[in-house]
């Protein structure tokens, strides 16, 4: 009912369950495959490591901690505290940080509407930064009282804090008469990431020797820090950001269309913008805040799954998290084993992979970017 | 058709037609009626996508109303409206590789949450109305002017392609639809606007460059004249050589066609009005 | 001391809060506790030193990049850089201790391989003598050889009162600056940094005394400050290129030390390492500056 020339109903080309009629991969593949890529990074992740622990012992290992967890004996065998205490805790906080990396690198294309758009163009990242090296370099000065009432999370407290600040100025910097505008918060975010650059550099310039190293350290970003404690702040936060980025994908896509026709088609768009912005400043700030900054996730993540599985941000946004997750995940087990007994700060590696993979994507989709 | 749609109007209540602080282009006070193709015409600049964007509801008239079934269009919920009227704007670009079935798709966004019958078949049926049904996995911005215009136009068409539980009018406003078609899918779109206005009872509202398909498809134009003024009425009526050389500084011909339409052939004329 | 000092130390106190709580009753269970460890990991080049002076070297099983010296201690597996540790990579080692200077982080590692059960001793940098005398008894219990520790630090507490001895008599206090070779302006030793703590402890003058740490000073600055001696690193030097490479170098031609060419240099960390060769360095340095002076 409703077509004005009486014609057959037409069938569309039969969608496996596997594939699009496009070519490309389906909902439920991708996310299969995307998770799969989790579990694997995670098994690697487990069984690689500066100490040296047979792989058989793993399963055993795993499950002790699991009764340990619900009140059962503990056994302190040597691979037992390192596998619980430092390796699992690294690792899951790699799967939250890569997740949470890649989500908000989705939002953030999908809400600028352009693939080359990345969670640092909202400033987060670089409130942050510049929060922490406040905290590094003026903190004992000017503020003593911050480790006595947060000890040694002032500076994770401190850099969480800066980076929803500085995504609040942005934010507000974009708008105009109650709507936000995209083009204009961009070009904040360039202003403020400047601005916070400048800072950065001029407390680069007071700061003691150790300061400085200390800060360079921690702007390489690592997962080196994660503790129990902290890998479940980060997954809670991450956690949340994901939940509410899934009411997000529709709206998202209609956004595609540009703002005015998305919003005639009924989208709510100023929430919508609002929504996106929050979440991901939420889901990077506490990432970076614990782990420093780690580039190029929040970019490739979405790129990959665009190519393999298309722009609907229905399998954008969970793909981007769950393949933002495996490359984080594989990447710490190379930068923690390759160069040991010391390791590499993971930022370095991230760009250091996903510089060249994003070239070679780039050189063989040259028609499509 | 239900006593509904004869009563569905959009009114533009001494619209003052022109952009923020600009000049005044026109002043419009009409009633378009549903179950008509009306068509708004005009010499460029005279306003047709100024009045258009302010029909939609995108931008702010400089003085006056519009009003849809009695009702400011700003005080109509969003979700609601957006239900019984679509829009198909002038170009659009879309961002990402989109396919041309995912794009006619999103007009079905405003019914996700009241699925109609036979939903999963509507977009596909929407595609063969505009013919670009054997392009449905193509990526949208590999399609051509044309190709991509039609893909819009069966979008627009998807997203009223039901009538309302309610029964009320749907409305569907085009911005320049036949821009970017060549002649065969230009006519071939005008005639489905005429038969969505006739036969579903929709208001279609359409900017249209062409007078001669204004004068083959449409019930009523809307002619914005500049210093000739506004005129509404039956494009018979409205539309007289007389006004066509005042409005367009062109004179005409009137001819009937081979199918007896009345068609105008246009004379090169050495004086042009002041 | 000056209020820039007090900071810098708060500042260290506040980076190693956490570390330095949890290190005290480590250490006063340590006191108790005798024996020394079998397997230990040493991240600081002076600790190294002292290791290898009390004929500990069998114990050490890796080593930071900073302990160069002596050669042999090249040889050792490196665990990194001292303010990003690896708690998996110093555990693979398998120590049952490892001491350091306050500068070792991140705390969280710390706390991780404490958790694992190795005992961790830090060493607060003071820039003075007091920090070498630790140095040396903390490796002493550490290694449980507290009695070759206790003559070493006699011997070493010798030394340095035949230095102090040395340097009170001089007649004069040459004017000197610490350089740390840069490609742009030169970053030179302010107040506060170990190098400033060598020159007052060299019976010296460092002619800059208005800020802290290392920072640029352009070529006006540099000849108002009129150093009579430079100080270099025998790696700076290098790095530049040799001797003459550096005296080229343009904000150099305006101090007096250039007109002799006047520079010292030392191996870096023999020279800042605050370790057993202090004595040996303020005396070089104290002796060469006074011979440019002459």
């Amino acid at each position: 009912m409703g077509s004005v020339a009486p014609k057959p109903a037409v069938e569309l080309p039969v969608a496996s369950r596997w594939r699009t009629p496009a070519g490309r991969l389906s909902r439920s593949a991708a996310l299969l495959l995307g998770a799969a890529l989790v579990l694997l990074a995670m098994v690697w992740g487990a069984a690689s490591g500066a100490y040296a622990i047979a792989p058989g012992q793993l399963p055993g290992i795993a499950w002790d901690g699991l009764r340990s967890f619900f009140g059962g004996a503990v056994d302190s065998g040597p691979e037992h505290l390192v596998f619980l205490n430092i390796r699992l805790p690294r690792l899951l906080m790699g799967v939250a940080a890569g997740a949470g990396l890649g989500l908000a690198g989705a939002l953030m294309q999908g809400l600028f509407r352009n693939p080359l758009a990345d969670p640092g163009l909202i400033g987060v990242s670089s409130g942050a930064a510049l929060a922490a090296g406040i905290t590094i370099v003026l903190g004992g000065l000017y503020l003593p009282w911050l480790p006595r009432h947060l000890g040694s999370w002032a500076l994770v407290a401190m850099a969480f804090g800066g980076g929803l600040a500085v995504t609040a100025v942005v934010y507000v910097l974009g708008q105009v008469q109650g709507t936000t505008r995209i083009g204009l918060m961009l070009l904040a975010g360039i202003a403020i990431n400047a601005l916070a650059g400048a800072g950065l550099g001029f407390l680069s310039f007071v700061s003691t020797d150790e300061q400085l190293r200390n800060l360079q350290m921690w702007l390489l970003g690592s997962l080196g820090a994660s503790r129990w404690s902290a890998v479940a702040l980060v997954s809670a936060a991450v956690a949340v950001s994901a939940a509410a980025a899934l009411a997000l994908a529709r709206p998202l896509n209609a956004i595609a269309l540009g703002e005015a026709q998305a919003n005639l088609l009924g989208v709510a768009v100023e929430k919508t913008k609002r929504r996106a912005v929050m979440v991901a400043a939420l889901a990077v700030g506490a990432v970076t805040a614990t782990t420093g900054i780690i580039g190029f996730i929040g970019l490739v993540a979405p790129h990959w799954v665009r190519l393999i599985a298309g722009p609907d941000h229905r399998v954008v946004l969970p793909g981007s998290a769950l393949l933002g997750a495996a490359l984080v995940v594989s990447a710490d087990a190379v930068a923690r084993t390759i160069v040991k007994p010391a390791e590499l700060p993971l930022g370095v590696l991230t760009a250091f992979i996903g510089v060249p993979l994003f070239l070679a994507m780039l050189r063989q989709f040259r028609s499509k970017v | 058709m239900s006593a509904h749609h004869r009563l569905s109007s959009l009114e533009c209540r001494n619209l003052g037609v022109g952009v923020a602080k600009g000049p005044r282009l026109a002043t419009v006070d009409v009633r378009i009626q549903a179950g008509r193709f009306t068509a708004i015409l005009g010499p460029n600049g005279a306003g047709k996508s100024t009045l258009m964007s302010m029909l939609v509801g995108e931008r702010a008239p400089q003085s006056g109303q519009v009003l849809l079934d009695g009702l400011e269009l700003s005080a109509h919920a969003v979700e609601g409206l957006a239900r019984r009227r679509s829009v198909m704007p002038q170009d659009c670009s879309v961002a990402f590789d989109f396919t041309a079935q995912e794009v006619v798709e999103l007009g079905r966004y405003p019914h996700r949450h009241q699925p109609g019958a036979g939903e999963a078949q509507i977009p596909a049926q929407a595609m063969a109305l505009t013919g670009v049904d054997h392009l449905a996995q193509r990526s949208i911005n590999t399609l051509s002017g044309g190709e991509r215009a039609r893909t819009h136009l069966a979008r627009a068409l998807a997203q009223i392609w039901q009538p309302p539980a309610d029964g009320a009018a749907r409305w569907l406003l085009l911005d320049e639809p036949t821009a970017a078609l060549d002649l065969a899918h230009q006519h071939h779109a005008m005639r489905l606007l005429r038969q969505w206005a006739g036969q579903q009872g929709a208001g279609v509202v359409a900017v249209i460059h062409d007078l001669n398909l204004a004068l083959r498809y449409a019930d009523d134009v809307l002619v914005l004249g500049g210093d000739a003024g506004v005129h509404h009425g039956a494009v018979q009526d409205v539309l007289q050589p007389a006004l066509v050389r005042q409005v367009w500084g062109m004179q005409c011909d009137p001819v009937r066609s081979s199918d007896g339409a009345l068609q105008y052939i246009f004379v090169a004329d050495t004086a042009l009005p002041a | 001391m000056s209020t820039p000092d007090i900071s810098r130390r708060q500042g260290l106190h506040w980076l190693g809060a956490a570390v330095a709580g949890t290190a005290l009753p480590a250490l006063a269970q340590t006191a108790a506790a005798a024996p020394g460890a079998k397997r230990l990991v040493s991240l600081s080049g002076a600790l190294t030193e002292v290791v290898y002076l009390l004929n500990a070297q069998s114990l050490l099983v890796g080593t930071d990049t900073t302990s160069l010296f002596p050669e042999a201690a090249q040889k050792t597996a490196k665990v990194g850089y001292v303010r990003q540790l690896s708690a998996e990579g110093l555990l693979s080692l398998k120590p049952d201790a490892v001491i350091a200077t306050s500068e070792a982080g991140p705390p969280v590692v710390l706390d991780q391989i404490r958790q694992a059960g190795v005992r961790v001793s830090l060493v607060a940098a003071r820039h003075n003598w007091a920090e070498v005398q630790e140095k040396v008894k903390v490796v002493g219990r550490e290694t449980g050889r507290s009695s070759e520790a206790d003559k070493l630090l006699a011997q070493l507490d010798a030394q340095w009162s035949s230095v102090q001895a040395q340097v009170a008599k001089a007649q004069r206090k040459p004017r000197v600056l610490f350089v740390l070779s840069h490609s742009g302006s030169p970053q030179v030793a302010g107040k506060g940094t170990a190098a400033n703590a060598l020159i007052q402890y060299a019976g010296c003058v460092n002619v800059i005394d208005q800020f802290d740490g290392y920072k640029p000073l352009t070529a006006e600055a540099m000849a108002s400050a009129a150093p009579e001696v430079i100080i270099n690193t025998t790696q700076g030097i290098e790095a530049l290129g040799g001797e003459a490479a550096f005296w080229k170098r343009p904000e150099l031609a305006l101090t007096p030390a250039y007109a002799k060419k006047a520079l010292v240099t030392l191996e870096a960390s023999h020279l800042l390492g605050f370790g057993p060769r202090l004595p040996s360095a303020v005396q070089a340095l104290h002796m060469r500056a006074l011979q440019w002076v002459a």
